[in-house]
């Protein structure tokens, strides 16, 4: 009874740590099977990778990352990948760390470097040791998008308060003129419509017109050029060049008669002149003239003596006798 | 009119006078326990024989609990990943909550009722009937003979049935995932193994074990504390287990917030 006893607390405690021991290795990601190697990588920062995430080459796992220690200087973080021994690694290879879903979990992934060329690899610092490059996280991503949107709120909030009921109200105005000029300019092209119409009919007869004449004149320089050709052309030619010269020597005739209308102008232009220097005179109240017009007592001298004359001229038509003897013999 | 105005501070009072009272008789007890381990003579013999009451007979039940823990677990995981969570998060969530929070935790209360209501009615009984007095008789150390043996039984005992409760789990949560998720076995793996840290089996460990020694202990102390008859049996057998439940669910938040 006692031995039965002994050996199942044996046997629970043996499955125990079996389950504890082998599930804890399984879950880890220890291969049981195969010769493994250990691979190292550094980086400058490893983003949310761990022990036990994979690694892959070429899409496949082929290990799994073992340990993650930042270097003691602290300027790099060396990654060390457990990896299977027969596993060809390029000889320019890196390991990208990326996410290898949306929900947090990374991987490692071995690629040759011409496949990242802009991706900044931390140096190697010891014989061995692959270049390695972490991607940017899904959260960085999301942070970055979440700064934008934050500014974008902010813009959203500036352009609240700078849109505010008064501005709404004059926007709202300024559509219903925009509306009201639309509807005018809708009319307006309406009405221009016809008008725009008859303008290109207008043209167009025009057009036809110019098109019609155009074979005229065409048929006229047909003519023309059939007339040209012809002996009567140099007999009319010699005309013209009479009517030329004629109308040269009317030229000069009109040139000497312009000589003589030119020294009658200079004539007339003297007379001008003297009639000038006479009402000069006659402003300033030089002579007789400008005295009379400019003396207020020979002015009224000069009337006294119409007056007296006009009683005289009167006396001498009521009493002629008085003044005229006429003797015939 | 004095005494009904006081009344509630008299009962605080009083709660806290026995609280603070059964503590310090639990601490002596666990003093004692301690100072009983250079009795190995006397325990050790005993402890393989509570190590089978304990752990090999409470198998059966954590593992039924656990199994059917993690068939809910699976079937409810589906029920709550639809659209853009992909599927094979269900061993995601059945292998940490198995690992972290259900085995542990219900391993510990479906044991604080089989095994500390076994201590202390035992213990109890053996109070009520004066043996525990014949043993102090005959220069016998109670504590060394009754306490220690299923202190360290319990202890060592409860994470290793806890561990098989948790395998148990998770093989439950992945058969029913292939059976009735259309999920295949790769895909659960790659569940089970995406967020996984060995501290995880360490953090239960660490929770099962303290359970164990929390659950051995408190039926010790309620059994050594039985008064009258068999009625005081019960009520010790029944405050043991009340008391171990709720101890194992404070520890619970305890480690999750001094270890997480």
């Amino acid at each position: 009874m006692n031995e039965k006893r002994d050996a199942m607390v044996g046997v629970v405690i043996v499955a125990a740590l079996v389950v504890i021991v082998v599930g804890t290795m399984w879950l880890e990601g220890t291969s049981f099977a195969g010769e493994t190697t250990d691979v190292h990588a550094v980086f400058s920062e490893v983003g949310q990778i761990t022990a036990g995430n994979p690694v892959k080459f070429r899409g496949v796992r082929v290990g799994s990352v073992r340990r993650v220690e930042v270097l003691p200087d602290g300027s790099l973080v060396r990654v060390t990948f457990r990896v299977q021994e027969d596993l060809r690694i390029p000889p320019d290879a890196v390991v990208v760390l990326s996410p290898e879903s949306f929900f947090g979990d990374w991987q490692a992934e071995i690629h040759s470097r011409a496949r990242f060329p802009h991706a900044q690899f931390a140096d190697a610092r010891e014989p061995g040791d692959l270049p390695g490059y972490a991607l940017p996280d899904i959260a960085q991503l999301t942070a970055t998008a979440d700064r934008i949107s934050d500014n974008i709120g902010t813009l959203s909030d500036r352009i609240g308060i700078a849109f505010s009921e008064e501005t709404a109200m004059n926007i709202a105005s300024m559509i219903d003129n925009m509306e009201e000029v639309t509807e005018r300019l809708s009319e307006l092209v309406t009405q221009q419509a016809v008008s725009f119409t008859d303008v290109t009919d207008d043209v167009r007869r025009a057009t036809q017109g110019i098109g019609d004449a155009a074979l005229e004149a065409q048929v006229v320089l047909a003519r023309l050029n059939s007339v040209m050709g012809q002996a009567a052309t140099g007999e009319a030619l010699s005309d013209f060049a009479a009517l030329a010269e004629n109308l040269r020597q009317l030229s000069e005739d009109l040139q000497g008669t312009n000589t003589t209308v030119q020294a009658m102008a200079m004539q007339v232009d003297s007379t001008f002149a003297a009639l000038d220097r006479v009402a000069v005179q006659a402003t300033e109240g030089e002579g007789s003239l400008g005295r009379l017009l400019s003396d207020p007592t020979m002015a009224a001298g000069m009337e006294g003596t119409l007056a007296e004359l006009q009683v005289l001229l009167q006396d001498i038509r009521e009493n002629p006798r008085r003044y005229l003897r006429l003797s015939i013999f | 009119m004095t005494r009904t105005l006081l009344a509630p501070f008299t009962a605080l009072g009083r709660g806290v006078r026995v609280f603070t009272l059964a503590i310090g008789r639990w601490g002596g007890l666990v003093i004692d326990a301690a100072r009983a381990l250079r009795w190995v003579e006397i325990w050790a013999p005993l402890t393989l024989r509570q190590m089978t009451r304990i752990g090999v007979d409470s198998v059966p039940i954590a593992l039924f609990i656990a199994a059917f823990t993690g068939i809910v677990l699976a079937l409810q995981a589906s029920y709550t990943f639809t659209g853009a969570i992909p599927l094979y998060f269900v061993g995601v969530l059945v292998g940490k909550t198995m690992m972290l929070e259900l085995g542990p935790v219900l391993t510990g209360l479906a044991l604080s009722g089989r095994v500390g209501a076994n201590i202390s009615a035992e213990i109890g009984t053996m109070r009520v009937t004066e043996q525990i007095d014949a043993l102090e008789t005959m220069a016998y150390p109670p504590v060394a003979y009754l306490v220690v043996p299923r202190v360290i039984a319990g202890t060592i005992m409860f994470p290793l049935v806890t561990a098989l409760a948790i395998a148990m789990g998770i093989v439950a949560g992945w058969f029913t995932a292939i059976q009735l998720l259309e999920l295949s076995t790769p895909e659960f793996i790659r569940g089970l193994t995406l967020f996984f840290v060995p501290f995880d089996v360490a953090y239960a460990m660490i929770k099962a074990t303290s359970f164990g020694f929390v659950v051995t202990t408190i039926g010790c102390h309620f059994g050594f504390g039985t008064r009258g008859g068999a009625e005081g049996v019960g009520r010790s057998t029944t405050g043991a287990v009340v008391a171990s439940s709720m101890v194992i669910l404070v520890l619970d938040a305890f480690w999750a917030v001094l270890l997480l």
